[in-house]
């Protein structure tokens, strides 16, 4: 893989948490690259340490141990220069419930600096996109789950991020809602690099160019999804899973 | 630090007052019906204590319920991952509490000007110029200060809103009973010479008085309350960088 085009480069990254009896290790020494314009997936059980890398990618957690480049932006040292590359949408939808859809979007425009024609152009098209804009001016207290989730994926997506975390977008959703979601996410790979957790075996499968697969904080494979199967002659991820781990994905909820 | 951040944060904490019921009461209805009922329960000069007497410290104790209204505020979007998601953008910590503080500026000054239009409405009579009754608004702004740091203070310790608002009380009560209206007596004068309310009230009670704005006893107070307020506040934002924010 070619230095410049390398959107995220992670060196032994690890995450431990200390409490009186034990020492959990979240994330345990993974180490991989993500190419620009690439749509990479994090897939394991949950707790596999998903979503504590992103934690640690997007500068909200430090790890213990290794280093993370965004952008070619080191997380600890030039954390303002990754916070402009990045969007990050978080697996528990945060939004503020008194706001409407718009005014959440906007609010977010704002914090990033966006110019004010820019931020009102970006809401518009992304809400016609995630079928939203009938409901934007609505208090979202009264948004159904999909709609706060497609919201929540909105949000990540306003400042137009180079890299965008997506930690389990579709997780909650209807699987006609979810199939929609999929291909906005697709869409968006022609501009962006997009990391995406999920513990859903076809989402991996349908949308991913590469996927890293996590277990007990330690990345067990990498690949596109294709290669994995034939390597593992297994006929999806789940069975690829299985082979290495003796399990299956699902078990580790 | 960025106009445009802070003043997307002040706008969407003012939305916040006007469309969540609780806030809204707390913090405009509440000193109304306050104001109203001590007007009127207080009209009688043959009680002992007269409506003037009281009305400074009706200023203060609106203000000093924003400790609670703030510590709610950060705790439950703590919980609802909300600071978590604002951590992630370019915006400062400066911005996101200055911010909080301007915000809870402006409401106070909305509290007084609520107090202060009813109590003249009720026969409130004062001797304060024009300059006298904007310092008293300024004294306001400045414990509005110190209850911001004291709601930081109460969320950094508090796991959750219901924990936050059980726990600011204990900044809201020896303030509300020994810094307002109520009479200080010997012994309760060694507590409130610690709270930033009793200085509020004894420098407005001075204001309304007429005394000279630059009379010992007002510079006094206001020198302690800004003071006390920026340390308070200071403590406040560092102990929720430090555990609040987790």
């Amino acid at each position: 893989m070619e230095r410049d085009n390398i959107a995220i480069e992670v060196r032994n990254l690890k995450k431990y948490f200390k409490n009186k009896f034990e020492t959990v290790k979240a994330v345990d020494g993974i180490s991989f690259n993500i190419k620009n314009g690439e749509l990479f997936g994090f897939l394991g059980p949950n707790g596999a340490g998903k979503t504590t890398t992103i934690n640690i990618l997007s500068g909200l957690l430090k790890p213990t141990e290794g280093t993370a480049l965004i952008g070619g932006n080191d997380v600890l040292k030039e954390l303002n220069k990754v916070k402009a590359l990045i969007g990050i949408c978080p697996q528990e939808p945060a939004i503020f419930k008194f706001l409407n859809a718009r005014e959440n979007i906007e609010l977010f425009g704002n914090l990033y600096s966006m110019p004010k024609e820019k931020i009102k152009e970006r809401t518009q098209n992304l809400l016609k996109k995630l079928d939203l804009l009938e409901a934007s001016k609505r208090k979202t207290k009264g948004y159904s789950g999909g709609m706060i989730r497609r919201l929540n994926l909105i949000i990540a997506l306003i400042n137009d991020p180079k890299i965008a975390f997506l930690d389990e977008p579709t997780v909650g959703m209807d699987p006609r809602a979810r199939r929609s979601t999929w291909e906005f996410i697709r869409d968006l790979k022609n501009d962006k690099t997009i990391i995406l957790t999920t513990h859903y075996i076809e989402e991996a499968e349908a949308i991913c160019d590469r996927v890293a697969i996590i277990d007990y904080g330690k990345l067990i494979e990498i690949g596109s999804p294709k290669e994995l199967m034939e390597k593992y002659e297994a006929e999806n991820l789940e069975k690829v899973f299985m082979k290495i781990t003796g399990r299956r994905i699902m078990e580790g909820m | 630090m960025e106009a445009q951040r802070i003043i997307a944060l002040i706008k969407m904490e003012l939305k916040k007052l006007i469309r969540e019921p609780a806030y809204l009461f707390l913090m405009l209805l509440f000193p109304a019906v306050l104001t109203l009922t001590f007007g009127l329960a207080f009209s009688d000069p043959s009680l002992g204590m007269s409506f003037d007497f009281m009305v400074p410290g009706l200023f203060a104790y609106a203000c000093i319920f924003i400790i609670m209204t703030i510590a709610q505020s950060f705790t439950d979007n703590r919980a609802a991952g909300l600071l978590k998601r604002m951590n992630t953008t370019p915006m400062t910590s400066g911005e996101f509490m200055g911010s909080h503080i301007i915000s809870n500026m402006i409401i106070a000054i909305f509290q007084v000007l609520i107090v202060f239009i009813l109590s003249i409405l009720m026969g409130f009579s004062h001797n304060a110029d024009a300059v006298g009754i904007l310092l008293a608004f300024l004294v306001i702004a400045l414990l509005s200060l110190s209850s911001v740091g004291l709601g930081l203070i109460t969320a950094s310790i508090s796991k959750n809103s219901g924990t936050a608002t059980g726990l600011s009380f204990i900044f809201i009560l020896p303030q509300m009973f020994f810094g307002t209206f109520i009479p200080v007596t010997n012994s309760t004068r060694l507590i409130a010479m610690f709270l930033p309310s009793y200085y509020v009230t004894d420098a407005l009670k001075s204001i309304f008085n007429g005394d000279s704005l630059l009379s010992a006893n007002i510079l006094i107070d206001f020198a302690f309350i800004s003071i006390v307020s920026i340390i308070i506040v200071i403590i406040g934002i560092q102990l929720f960088k430090k555990f609040g924010n987790k």
